[in-house]
C-alpha cells in the first residue's frame, strides 16, 4: 500500500487512542466509567449504537456476500424496526428506569440472584469468545494482504482499542464511535462513488447488468424455514433476533443506559430503526457494483493474495493453465455483460432473455475455473479457501485512487475497534458488577471497584487478542461456542419478556430459562435444516410458555411485580 | 400513549417507504 495510505491510517489510529486517552480525565466512579453519569445525548449513543454492531464483518464479509450473493442479506434486518419499536415501550423504560449497570441485574430485582448470575455469566461466554472472532476476522484478512504475521494484524487493531477502552471507559467509547461511524460511512459512500465514475457503463446500464446476473432481488416471500434470508424469516425469525441482540445484550444495553433520560435511550434506538435498512442496503450495494466492475475489467483467479502467491509456487503449471482457462472465460462474460448493459432493459424481450440467460451461463463458467482454483488452493494451503472475504479487499487495494484505499481500511479498522471497544466494556462491566461487587465484594470503595473495572478491561482485552490470534487453529471451538451462545440468546429474551408479565415468579423464570435453551438445542440437533432465525423464536416462546405455567402452578408468593419504572 | 403510536406510525412509515424502495429496485431490474 502507499505511504499516503498508510499515513492515513495511522493519524486515524493515533487520533482515536489519543482522543480516548482524553476522555479519562471527564471519568469519576464507576458510574462514570461504565455509563458516563448516564448523561449522554441520545445523537451520541444512537451512532454508537450502530457502530457496535456493524463489525469488520459488515465492512468485508457482507460486501463480499453482495457480489457473490446480491441483495438478498437485507431481509436479515427486516425486523430491526420493528424491534426497536417494541423494546422502546417494554424493556428500555424498565432497564433505564431501573438505574441498573447491567441487564442481568434487572433480573435478579424482578427474579433472584442465580437467573441474574446464569444469564450476565452466558452472555460472558459468548461475548468473550466473539469479540475474539471480531478481532480475528479482519486480523487474518489483513495478514493475508499485507503479508503479516496474524499476531501483528491482531495487535495492531486490539492493543489501541484496548487502550482507549481500558483508559477512557464508556466516554472513549461512545465518543470513539460516533467518530468511527462517520468515517465508515464516509469510506462506504466514497467507494460507491469511485465505482460509479470508473464504471464502463451507465449506472442504469450497471443495474441492467447487476439484476440480469441475479444480483437485485431482495425480497424472497417463500415460505421456507430452511433458507436463512427470507421475507418472513427476517420479519419473524429477525424481529426475535434484534429483541435479544438490543433488548438483552449488554454490549447493546450498556449504549443506551448512557442516555440523559428514558426519551433519549428510545430515540438513540430508533435511530437504527430508521437507519439501518439502508445503510445495509448502501453496503451491500458496494458488493453488487464490484461484482458488475469486475465484470468489466478482469478480477485475480484467486482473490486471496497469500494463497495465490502459494499455488503459484507451489504448482505453478495447473495454475498457469487455470489463469489461462479463466481469462478465455473472462474474456466471454465480458461480452455477454456488454451485450445486456447495451440492450438496457429493451422491449424486444427475447433477444434481452437470451442475453441475460447467456450472462448468466458465462458467470457459472468463470465460477467452475474459479471453483477449482479454490480446491487447488484448499490443497496446497492446507487451509479451506473461501474467496468470498477477499473481494473487496483486493478491490480497494487494487482498483481506489491513492487515499481512498487508506480511508477504507482506517474505515474497516473502526468497524473492527467499534464493536471491540462496546464489547470490552460491556464484558468488564458484567465482570464487575454482576460477580466481583454482587458475590466477592459488595462493600468496597468506589476507587477500587474503578481500579478492578480497568483491570477486568485490560484482561478480557488480552483474552479477546489471544483468542484471535488462535482463531484458525481454534475454528471448532470457536464454532461450538457460537453454537452454544445461539442456544440461549432467544432464551435470555424470554426471561426478559417474562419479567414484564405481573404472574410470573422467580421458579419460573429460572427453569424457563433451562427449558427455552434445552428446546433450541432439541430444533438445532433434532431439525438441523431449520435455520437459526427461527432458533430464537423458539428459545423466547418456551421461556414464556413454560415460566408462566410453572409460575401459575407455583404457590402466590410476595414477590413484587415490576411495576412503572 | 399517543406519542408511542405517532413513533410507531413514523418508524412504520420510514420502514415501507424503504420497502418499496427496495421493492422498485427489484421490480426495474430483476428478471
Amino acid at each position: 500500500m502507499h505511504p499516503l495510505n498508510w499515513a492515513i491510517v495511522v493519524a486515524y489510529l493515533v487520533y482515536v487512542v489519543v482522543d480516548g486517552v482524553r476522555r479519562a480525565k471527564g471519568t469519576r466512579g464507576i458510574e462514570g466509567y461504565f455509563l458516563a453519569g448516564r448523561n449522554l445525548p441520545w445523537w451520541a449513543v444512537g451512532l454508537s449504537v450502530m457502530a457496535t454492531q456493524l463489525s469488520a464483518v459488515t465492512m468485508i464479509g457482507t460486501t463480499g456476500q453482495g457480489a457473490t450473493d446480491g441483495m438478498r442479506f437485507i431481509q436479515f434486518y427486516f425486523g430491526l424496526p420493528i424491534a426497536m419499536v417494541i423494546l422502546g415501550v417494554t424493556l428500555v423504560p424498565f432497564l433505564h428506569g431501573a438505574r441498573v449497570f447491567t441487564a442481568y441485574e434487572f433480573l435478579e430485582r424482578r427474579f433472584d440472584a442465580k437467573t441474574r448470575s446464569l444469564t450476565s455469566f452466558l452472555f460472558l461466554i459468548s461475548r468473550g469468545m466473539s469479540c475474539g472472532t471480531i478481532i480475528a476476522a479482519p486480523a487474518v484478512i489483513f495478514s493475508a494482504i499485507f503479508g503479516w504475521d496474524v499476531v501483528w494484524s491482531v495487535a495492531l487493531i486490539g492493543f489501541p482499542t484496548v487502550i482507549y477502552t481500558m483508559v477512557g471507559g464508556v466516554q472513549a467509547v461512545t465518543w470513539a464511535d460516533v467518530k468511527q461511524m462517520v468515517l465508515i460511512v464516509v469510506a462506504l459512500v466514497a467507494v460507491v462513488v469511485v465505482l460509479l465514475l470508473r464504471l464502463p457503463v451507465s449506472p442504469d446500464e450497471a443495474l441492467q447488468v447487476a439484476g440480469a446476473a441475479g444480483r437485485l432481488r431482495p425480497f424472497d416471500f417463500s415460505f421456507d424455514l430452511s433458507q436463512t434470508y427470507t421475507f418472513w424469516s427476517g420479519i419473524i425469525g429477525g424481529t426475535f433476533l434484534m429483541l435479544s441482540y438490543f433488548g438483552t445484550d449488554q454490549s447493546q444495553v450498556q449504549r443506551y443506559l448512557t442516555a440523559r433520560s428514558v426519551n433519549e435511550a428510545r430515540s438513540s434506538l430508533l435511530m437504527s430503526a430508521y437507519w439501518k435498512i439502508p445503510l445495509q442496503a448502501l453496503v451491500l450495494l458496494v458488493g453488487v457494483l464490484v461484482f458488475v466492475f469486475y465484470l468489466f475489467r478482469a478480477p485475480p483467479l484467486l482473490f486471496n493474495p497469500a494463497h495465490q502467491r502459494q499455488v503459484e509456487a507451489a504448482e505453478p503449471a495447473a495454475f498457469a493453465a487455470l489463469n489461462q482457462r479463466f481469462t478465455a472465460a473472462l474474456g466471454e462474460q465480458q461480452a455477454a455483460a456488454h451485450t445486456v448493459a447495451s440492450l438496457g432493459g429493451s422491449d424486444n424481450e427475447p433477444t434481452s432473455r437470451a442475453a441475460d440467460q447467456a450472462l448468466r451461463e458465462r458467470e457459472a463458467q468463470v465460477t467452475t475455473v474459479r471453483n477449482e482454483a479454490l480446491q487447488l488452493a484448499a490443497r496446497v494451503t492446507g487451509q479451506p479457501a473461501r474467496d468470498v472475504n477477499y473481494i473487496i479487499p483486493r478491490f480497494v487495494l487494487d482498483e481506489l485512487p491513492l487515499g481512498l484505499a487508506g480511508l477504507f481500511i482506517a474505515g474497516v479498522m473502526a468497524a473492527a475497534m467499534s464493536s471491540i471497544a462496546a464489547e470490552l466494556n460491556s464484558l468488564s462491566t458484567a465482570t464487575v458488577i454482576d460477580f466481583y461487587r454482587r458475590w466477592f465484594r459488595p462493600q468496597g470503595t468506589d476507587a477500587h471497584y474503578l481500579a478492578v473495572s480497568k483491570l477486568a478491561t485490560g484482561v478480557w482485552g488480552i483474552f479477546a487478542c489471544v483468542i484471535a490470534t488462535y482463531a484458525v487453529s481454534l475454528g471448532s471451538l470457536i464454532e461450538v461456542v457460537n453454537r452454544f451462545g445461539s442456544f440461549f440468546y432467544g432464551s435470555i429474551l424470554g426471561v426478559f419478556l417474562l419479567a414484564m408479565i405481573p404472574r410470573a415468579r422467580p421458579s419460573g423464570a429460572f427453569l424457563g430459562l433451562v427449558a427455552g435453551m434445552a428446546a433450541v438445542a432439541a430444533v438445532t440437533f433434532g431439525l438441523p435444516s431449520v435455520s437459526f432465525l427461527w432458533h430464537n423464536v423458539v428459545g423466547a416462546l418456551t421461556v414464556v410458555l413454560v415460566g408462566v405455567a410453572i409460575s401459575l402452578a407455583s404457590p402466590p408468593g410476595t414477590h413484587p411485580a415490576p411495576g412503572n419504572p | 400513549m399517543d406519542s408511542f403510536r405517532r413513533t410507531l406510525f413514523r418508524v412504520m412509515a420510514v420502514q415501507v417507504l424503504t420497502l418499496l424502495a427496495l421493492w422498485l429496485l427489484q421490480a426495474r431490474y430483476a428478471r
